[in-house]
């Protein structure tokens, strides 16, 4: 088997825009599923509303497309109803921290063996480029279009402090690491919580300066610093620019888990 | 192996262009019949996966493949394989 074969090809190409950063995650999510040796009748895929919730529609398993931000209240009930499923959701920065907020922290405190890929294009993507709270200070979007006047949310920090197994965050353009990252996360008993920065080139990028799609991969590439690095330059007193974005894995440890098989 | 472009589900966003070492990927020139300009391959045996992936029995790279949002790059096998002396620069 390979990634190809847990595509479903009369579905292909998918309706994502050109350049559209959820696809490449796909592969990534895909690769590390494989890697796992999962079989296809014990993976569940669930997903709420978004652009990155149409992703498993593209993947040839069980999989099941909730309401709105309600994704992880589904695959919880998939997981403790049936212990054996593998479940892996699929969920985006406005289904997750705006609509589905409660359930997140909750899912992180009960701390259900399920992994979660959040895919971020700091905007709501598929209802026309709204700001959504992930949105970064002074980022244009249709509702802020003077920049945003609010601090983004950390979905990151928040995790950790709500008590996940398995944080990590990485973007779309470290794809070998964001695949390891994922690979961890299943492996990982627990919530394991994977977030991904993505390009959004029709509604994020074309108002933020980014004309191109290579520009805001460049973007990703140029303003990503490590946790570790980061931790080092606190310590020697160092100030961090603003703008830069954390990346790496910021937490793994074993609190007791719920929904793990015996 | 052979490097290859599936131009149906291409969409022509250019992100090879920026990822791969060698530099195989060139933006394309001329719209094909859906109106995408499918990168071009430039003297694609010099990738690493074509020319090592059976000695060394696994992907190597492979980044173009992982970064391709339309799944549309893959490696197809050719049925005779012919040896080629390949220049690499770097």
């Amino acid at each position: 088997m390979s990634e190809e074969d847990w595509l479903r090809q009369d579905r292909l190409p998918h309706i994502f825009c050109a350049g559209c950063g959820n696809g490449t995650v796909i592969n990534c999510t895909l690769s590390a599923v494989e890697q796992m040796g999962w079989k296809r009748q014990e993976t569940v895929f669930v997903s709420g509303i978004g652009c990155s919730s149409r992703a498993p529609g593209y993947i040839s398993t069980d999989s099941l497309h909730t309401t709105h931000g309600r994704a992880l209240a589904f695959a919880t009930g998939i997981k403790l109803a049936n212990p054996q499923l593998n479940i892996v959701v699929f969920t985006g920065d406005g289904d997750l921290a705006a609509i589905g907020g409660n359930h997140f922290i909750h899912a992180c405190r009960r701390n259900i063996d399920l992994t979660v890929v959040c895919l971020n294009n700091m905007i709501y993507g598929m209802t026309g480029g709204q700001g959504s709270p992930t949105t970064p200070m002074g980022g244009l979007s249709t509702t802020t279009p003077y920049g945003s006047g609010e601090p983004a949310f950390d979905l990151c920090g928040l995790a950790t402090a709500a008590g996940a197994n398995y944080v990590a965050r990485w973007t779309s353009y470290h794809v070998r690491e964001l695949t390891r990252a994922i690979l961890t996360g299943l492996e990982n008993p627990g919530f394991s919580f994977v977030e991904s920065l993505v390009q959004c080139p029709t509604n994020y990028g074309r108002r933020n300066r980014f004309k191109q799609v290579a520009d805001q991969i460049e973007y990703f590439k140029s303003h990503t610093i490590l946790v570790e690095k980061a931790a080092r330059m606190r310590e020697k007193g160092e100030m961090i620019p603003p703008d830069m974005i954390l990346a790496g894995e910021f937490v793994r440890r074993n609190r007791p888990a719920l929904g793990v098989r015996p | 192996m052979r490097l290859q472009i599936d131009e149906r589900r291409c969409k022509g966003c250019n992100l090879c262009t920026l990822v791969c070492p060698y530099r195989i990927f060139k933006p394309g020139k001329r719209a094909n019949r859906r109106g995408i300009v499918v990168p071009e391959l430039d003297r694609p045996e010099r990738c690493a996966n074509c020319r090592l992936r059976h000695l060394y029995g696994r992907t190597l790279c492979g980044t173009c493949q992982m970064i391709c949002p339309d799944q549309a790059i893959s490696w197809k096998e050719d049925e005779d394989p012919v040896p080629k002396k390949v220049a690499i620069e770097y």
